[in-house]
């Protein structure tokens, strides 16, 4: 089989996993999962192979696996659709197929399977005491789904086809989030998620279709690998000062915004939490918001064209760097406030998500694919590792009859006897997130975009995200020591106990790839342990790009401040939160004061948009465009010229017809009638006086005739 | 020979009579002889000029014999009429016979 | 087979009118036996036009399966009917649509003999339309199809019907009060009513008017405005353009559930076809100096249409709006192709009215399974009003997947029909109309808003106690008519090409 075939495949397995789950299979919940998981595995070994072949083939990037066929005829031209694995999609094909199907094992365990169906569990509403989830079935059949559209995501050799995947993914995450769609919060989020990254979507869209006017093409080769056309791009004035390359990134950026959830169309991300966790892991870490960063990953040529390492940055560089450096600050400030646990994941990925924007508009294409490879993997291992937590929490809860809510890091602690393995996996992901020097993942890979900011002349953002870092490092220590460390804080806590080992095995093969994933990244130059590994991920990915990225060289001040900034963080993390007792509050709320009250409402973003764009847009929806316009004027008008042909009617009816025409054909019966009254005297009856009339008449003419005329 | 006028003046009178007898009497029957004395009055106007004016056509004695014809059948038809409204309303007044009056 | 190869539009045409008869025929007790001979005879121009979609040969030029007949000899009228890339693809939505509007009146319990034989006869307005090459019998068939569907209103609608039914008719023929005369002034000047000599010899045509005694001469340039716009009006009034719309709201929803079928799925398509094959061809500088006017209406009827649908509480009137909202993608590309007609760009437009036409056969397929789906809702519950169902879902997960379905290719979600034709119009009104096109994408996300709102009120949230126990779940004959309708949806949206390749040689041949 050729290793193009293999790509075209590698999608389709968890497609046809769906449609069997969803037309027939889901009346056994044992069937679906082994489709669902069958079909991820199988996805997962093509996926594999192909990224062998990737890995061995020699100069990829120039020549790719690829292959298409014509699909859309638009008018003279027909639009070819086709897969294509160069270096970027390999190494994204490699951590996603990991990740999803990590995900997939977890799910197993997380929607209890095996267990007996509790009677009092309700579709659509999470099993309150371990039981299997009555929907369990429809799960797989969402996530499998998903599955599907980002694996053609990453294969698709065109805009468009990464569009469809795109989107699918977005109807599945909306789906997926409202998947306890019994919970009124559940159906509100899905609405918001899907709505908010529609926003981005549609100009895309837009970017999709000056991108094809501009070129004729959509095919990512004949694009970002043509050096005249990215010429011609970028020296075509649009509007505004922008060139043509610069307006079609923006609006392609404008996609990632709502996909990776970038201020400031951040808002959906934490409320998506409502889904269960393998979906936040599966939103958050493995797919969709990585999404967005591979698109603008691979549209890098066309966002980055006029521009050249050591240059200053092009109009649309700056917005990207600008607001991936303000997402990473700002989404930190937050997490730092936040006490559900997976609330603070959230906001931690839409930070580090931040991070990988801010990096592409520095022009730091390897940092930011680095950062998104091991990002995927570590933050992947928190989510799922907090979806055990939960787990645990609610099995505790459960156990102690204490109700509380099993997401408050207030209500844990003490956790890390209870249930070693998952505190062991979490807490390499947390030090891989936090950026804990040299052994984990995060370090190497944030320490590169640091970097890079610092190489290319970028101190502001430098800044931004060196103070994100210390924040990052802050919030994750404050995470662990809620969670993991000191006394339980409630009898549920006290009862929680370890997850099973279907959901711990995941957790376990995500921490080495936490840790490990980040060695093949290692700078030559670093000092002491640089070239002892090959710097495998930049030689791989530099040839991604026809003009191979300037090596930043290593230089010490980002070290010394990635360095200082992680150690500090975690430092300052654990001494204030390593034994908060039973009862007691979080020290920050004392700190900040009114600050504290800002960042927990999230800066109150939501309630500026809904008093922005929600409400106007209701008004606008219902009063204005119906109300007023529809019913009022426009029926109103119609209505008008009704009532108007009525009174016309009536009026010609009243002045015309009844006076004229019905009025001279009375008159002429009238007038007859009152005739016949007059001379009916004369009808006497007496025939004699008939016959004396006549004689008098016959008198007359004869007198006349005899007399008068002659 | 007697004179034409002779013929008219008796005729003349005899219809006047007749006519008397059609507006100033009220039974019907005195009607009905009213009618026919005016009818026998045209009659023997016709008879004479028949005879004194064209002797040699017989028009004048055509038209009598239609005049009889008719007075006959009209007495006919008007006694059975009298008689009809006599056996109704037991009167042959003929202004008490005013069905037909407005 | 001889005969049907040379008189298959006849046959697909009168099939319809000959079933009806046959309707008629049957006693009006047998109610079953009505109902299985209405759909099994509106099988019969389903086979026909599908024999005629296989024989169709998108490479030839021209009308194909052309015939004619004189007719009326004194105006040089002829019964003229042809079919080329745009009307066999509307034939066959047609003919698709109508056995599984009927399928779907299994509901319909009262006069059901007459309600058939309106249906079907119906169908045969419908068809007249698409396949006739003459003015006059096109117009004759416009009006025929008025008055089938004033009755499935007014006799077999629901509450408000008389006012609807009332307004459908008046607002259609105010539109075709115009287009007649417009249809005379052209008949009369040139001498023929045949579409075919027409459309070469009137938009050249230049010899100033002389009206009827009147002692002044009209500019043909001022008639030919005055005849555009009338055309104009009378097919906006049809698709509906933004702010002639407002009768679809009301018509829809009172209509049972098969006449919203018909309406949206074919009714609206009279008129953007009448914009591709009269307006467009017969009066290319006209439309040339109104597009953006009538780009700008395109634009409002996506917008508003979209807000407007998600300002509604009642399930079938939202979706009765959301065909303003999409039929506007039609004329936004309709006026695209005008704008371009004979300049630069209009190998762009030519992907602009492919997608028009595209876009008219996804709705079709779309909005006909949005209001089936809402006739099945309202079958069980008794109500429209979206705030009274709440958490369906589990009551009823084959039709809430069904929903989601259908749903989504209303939306637009790429996979299904909706956004192939939505992109391609999107694609093709980008260089044209750039603003405009921009500012349909408000309504392209406020079409998320709309149809997320239905789902979510229906569906989602906490289940609304008041119907637990209810038998809300669609049954299989409603499975059986949808399905053919998904299966549809997503093989467009999979592999376009198999309908574009009818669609888009005419399509380029007339506008490229």
């Amino acid at each position: 089989m050729s290793t193009e075939l293999l790509v075209w495949l590698i999608p389709l397995p968890p497609l046809l996993a769906f449609g069997l789950i969803i037309l027939r299979a889901h009346r056994s919940n044992r069937v679906s999962t082994g489709l669902a998981v069958g079909a991820m595995v199988l996805s997962w070994a093509m996926g594999l192979v192909v990224f062998g072949q990737a890995v061995a083939t020699e100069h990829l990037g120039d020549h790719p696996i690829a292959s298409s066929i014509p699909w859309l005829p638009l008018g003279p031209d027909v639009l070819e659709m086709g897969v294509l694995i160069d270096p970027l999609s390999a190494i994204t094909l490699f951590f996603v197929v990991w990740t999803c199907l990590a995900i997939f094992v977890y799910s197993i365990g997380y929607h209890n399977f095996g267990k007996a169906r509790d009677a009092h569990d309700k579709p659509g509403l999470p099993p309150h005491a371990g039981g299997i989830d009555p929907l369990y079935a429809r799960f797989f059949a969402f996530i499998s789904l998903f599955a599907f559209g980002m694996l053609t995501l990453v294969v698709a050799d065109n805009l468009l086809l990464l569009f469809i995947g795109w989107e699918i993914m977005g109807l599945c995450s909306y789906l997926l989030i409202g998947f306890w769609f019994g919970k009124d919060s559940a159906k509100k989020a899905m609405v918001k998620a899907f709505m908010t990254t529609r926003v981005g979507d549609v100009f895309m869209l837009l970017g999709i279709a000056a991108l094809y006017i501009s070129t004729g093409t959509l095919s990512f080769s004949e694009i970002l690998r043509n050096p005249e056309t990215l010429h011609h791009l970028a020296e075509t004035p649009a509007f505004l000062g922008l060139s043509m390359a610069g307006l079609i990134g923006l609006l392609l950026f404008a996609g990632t915004v709502g996909k990776s959830a970038q201020f400031p169309l951040h808002v959906w991300l934490p409320d998506a939490m409502e889904g269960p966790t393998p979906v936040s892991a599966m939103i958050h870490a493995a797919t969709m918001v990585s999404a967005g960063i591979y698109l603008i990953l691979r549209f890098f040529p066309l966002l980055s064209a006029g521009w050249h390492p050591g240059e200053p940055l092009t109009t649309t560089m700056v917005v990207i760097a600008a607001i991936g450096a303000f997402t990473a600050l700002f989404a930190s400030t937050i997490a730092v406030a936040q006490n559900d646990i997976k609330r603070v994941l959230a906001y931690s990925t839409i930070s580090q998500l931040g991070y990988m924007v801010a990096a592409v508009g520095v022009g730091a294409f390897i940092a930011a694919a680095f950062h998104l490879v091991t990002h995927a993997f570590f933050k992947a291992l928190l989510f799922l590792g907090s979806g055990s937590v939960i787990h645990g929490m609610e099995h505790g809860a459960h156990a102690s009859h204490d109700h509380v809510d099993p997401q408050d890091m207030m209500n844990m602690g003490g956790l890390r006897r209870k249930m070693p393995w998952t505190f062991w996996t979490f807490l390499i992901g947390g030090l891989a997130l936090s950026g804990f020097p040299l052994i984990t993942a995060g370090f190497w890979s944030k320490d590169e975009i640091l970097a890079s900011a610092y190489g290319g002349n970028q101190p502001v953002v430098f800044g931004v995200l060196a103070l994100a870092a210390l924040l990052t490092a802050f919030y994750t220590a404050r995470q662990i020591g809620l969670t993991f460390l000191g006394e339980p804080r409630s009898d549920a806590a006290e009862h929680a106990h370890e997850s099973s080992r279907v959901m711990l095995a995941p957790l376990v093969v995500l921490s080495i790839f936490s840790i490990a994933a980040g060695w093949a990244g290692i700078k030559g130059d670093f000092p002491f342990i640089g070239g002892s590994i090959p710097n495998w991920v930049e030689e791989f990915l530099a040839g991604a790009l026809v003009e191979h990225p300037a090596e930043i060289g290593f230089t010490f001040p980002p070290l010394l401040t990635s360095l200082v900034v992680a150690l500090g963080g975690l430092g300052i993390g654990w001494l204030v939160y390593r034994r908060i007792p039973r009862g007691g509050t979080d020290p920050l709320v004392r700190w900040l004061g009114p600050v504290h009250r800002i960042l927990r409402n999230k800066y109150y973003f939501d309630e500026l948009y809904g008093f922005l764009f929600v409400r106007p847009a209701y008004w606008f929806a219902e009063t204005f465009t119906y109300a007023w316009v529809d019913r009022r004027v426009i029926d109103g008008i119609l209505h008008a010229v009704g009532r108007a042909s009525l009174r016309l009617g009536g009026w010609l009816r009243r002045a015309i017809d009844v006076p004229v025409v019905n009025g001279f054909g009375d008159w002429v019966g009238e007038s007859t009638k009152s005739a016949g009254r007059t001379f009916r005297v004369i009808q006497s009856g007496r025939v004699q006086a008939y016959l004396a009339a006549a004689l008098l008449f016959t008198g007359l003419l004869l007198s006349f005739l005899l007399l008068v005329r002659p | 020979m007697i004179p034409l006028s002779w013929y008219l003046i008796l005729a003349a009178a005899l219809f006047c009579i007749g006519m008397y007898g059609v507006l100033g009497r009220r039974n019907a029957i005195a009607i009905l002889m009213g009618i026919e004395l005016m009818l026998n009055a045209v009659n023997i106007n016709l008879v004479a000029f028949w005879r004194y004016l064209s002797p040699q056509v017989i028009g004048g004695q055509v038209f009598t014999i239609i005049v009889f014809a008719v007075a006959a059948s009209e007495a006919a038809v008007g006694l059975a009429l009298i008689i009809s409204i006599y056996r109704q309303r037991s009167t042959v007044i003929a202004e008490e016979v005013d069905l037909m009056k407005w | 087979m001889e005969f049907v190869n040379s008189h298959l539009l006849s046959l697909i045409l009168f099939s319809p009118a000959v079933a009806s008869v046959i309707i008629l025929l049957i006693p009006a007790g047998r109610v079953r036996l009505i109902r299985w001979a209405a759909f099994l005879l509106s099988l019969v121009p389903l086979a026909l036009s599908v024999y005629l979609w296989q024989s169709y040969d998108p490479s030839a030029s021209g009308y194909q399966f052309v015939e004619q007949q004189g007719w009326y000899a004194a105006v040089r009228s002829s019964y003229h009917v042809g079919v080329d890339g745009i009307s066999v693809s509307m034939v066959l939505l047609t003919t698709l649509l109508t056995p599984l509007a009927i399928l779907i009146s299994w509901s319909v319990q009262e006069r059901v003999r007459a309600y058939m034989a309106l249906f079907l006869f119906l169908e045969m307005g419908m068809l007249g339309v698409f396949l006739s090459l003459d003015l006059l019998v096109f117009f004759i068939f416009w009006e025929i199809g008025l008055v089938p569907m004033y009755f499935l209103i007014n006799q077999w609608g629901s509450a408000n019907r008389n006012y609807a039914s009332f307004k459908f008719l008046i607002f259609t023929m105010a539109g075709s009060l115009g287009l007649l005369l417009a249809i005379q002034l052209i008949g009369l000047t040139v001498g023929t009513f045949d579409l075919v000599e027409i459309s070469q010899v009137w938009p050249a045509f230049e010899l100033p008017l002389k009206v009827a005694g009147l002692p002044i001469q009209i500019p043909t340039e001022t008639v030919k405005i005055v005849a555009f716009w009338a055309f104009v009006v009378a097919f906006a009034i049809k698709v509906p353009v933004w702010p002639f719309h407002t009768w679809l709201p009301d018509a829809h929803t009172e209509a049972p559930t098969a006449g919203s079928m018909i309406l949206a799925g074919v009714l609206l398509k009279l008129g953007g076809y009448g914009f591709l094959r009269l307006v467009l061809p017969l009066y290319p500088e006209q439309s040339q100096a109104y597009a953006g006017a009538l780009a700008g209406l395109a634009v409002l009827a996506i917008v508003l249409g979209a807000f407007g649908s998600w300002g509604q509480t009642d399930f079938k009137r939202l979706v009765a709006y959301s065909s303003v909202n999409h039929m506007g993608f039609v004329i936004l590309g309709v006026a695209a192709v005008a704008k371009a007609y004979g300049t630069l760009s209009a190998s762009e437009a030519v992907i602009a009215a492919n997608g028009a036409v595209l876009q008219m056969f996804n709705h079709g397929l779309s909005a006909a399974g949005m209001f089936l789906l809402v006739g099945v809702i309202y079958e069980r519950t008794h109500t429209r009003d979206l705030a009274a169902f709440r958490g369906l879902f589990p009551l009823a997960p084959v039709f809430g997947g069904i929903l989601i379905f259908t749903s989504m290719a209303s939306l637009g979600l790429p996979g299904l029909n909706g956004f192939i034709s939505e992109y391609m119009v999107v694609q093709g009104s980008w260089p044209i109309f750039t603003a405009y096109t921009a500012i349909a994408m408000i309504g392209l996300l406020i079409t998320g808003a709309y149809i997320l709102k239905a789902i979510g009120s229906v569906l989602h949230g906490p289940l609304n106690e008041a119907w637990a126990g209810h038998a809300m779940e669609i049954n299989r004959r409603e499975v059986l008519a949808i399905v053919p309708l998904m299966i549809l949806i997503l093989t467009i949206g999979v592999w376009p090409a198999w309908i574009l390749r009818v669609i888009e040689p005419t399509v380029t041949r007339l506008f490229g």
